[in-house]
């Protein structure tokens, strides 16, 4: 056990529990808070254990979540947005791109 | 136990209380805009930290270059999802429009 891993220790029931728990509450907009903060724990995570079990190769799985993690936040804002709902939906046969 | 090694463990520390106070905001602070400001200290200072550290205490060289690309990526993509998630839960809120939503 080193310090690395006793951080990820901490961090993953004390870190990822509660964004997970907000997660699964609410409205969709206010999950996203939960699933947007969960990102960046899980991200750090994988760096924490990397380096706690000295496999350098899996700082790879973190560049690639830090990439894609705000990126998929952003397309779930994109779908979440009514201004979206409403052109989709309007009676007159709108753009329904 | 180099001075390099003890500056990366102080420097974990102060991140993991970070992030652990970030996910406790994330609890605590009331919805729905007001909860937004607890992804600001994990992704400002909490992640970019871990990076940091990591990056020292690797040592010089192309893995140090990796870790603080990831503590880059990160710190610079909190602040655009925080304001997206903003934009799209004032959008959402019947209570208030957007214009007059206070943060």
């Amino acid at each position: 056990m080193n310090a690395w891993l006793l951080a990820a220790l901490l961090l993953l029931p004390l870190g990822l529990g509660p964004c997970v728990w907000v997660a699964c509450r609410g409205s969709a907009p206010q999950r996203l808070a939960g699933a947007n903060l969960a990102t960046v724990m899980t991200t750090v995570l994988f760096l924490l254990l990397a380096q706690g079990f000295s496999r350098s190769s899996y700082v790879d799985l973190a560049l690639v979540l830090a990439v894609l993690g705000p990126a998929g936040t952003l397309v779930f804002t994109r779908l979440l947005s009514p201004a979206r709902e409403s052109r989709t939906s309007s009676p007159n046969g709108g753009n329904t791109a | 136990m180099t001075v390099r090694h003890v500056l990366a463990l102080a420097m974990l520390v102060v991140a993991t209380a970070t992030l652990l106070l970030s996910a406790g905001a994330l609890l605590v602070l009331p919805r729905p805009y007001a909860r937004l400001h607890a992804l600001a200290p994990a992704t400002s200072l909490g992640a970019p930290l871990v990076a940091l550290a990591l990056a020292l205490d690797t040592g010089p060289g192309r893995g140090a270059v990796k870790l603080l690309v990831i503590g880059a990526l990160l710190a610079a993509g909190g602040p655009v999802t925080t304001m997206a998630i903003g934009r799209v839960t004032a959008a959402t809120d019947n209570t208030h429009s957007p214009e007059d939503a206070g943060t």
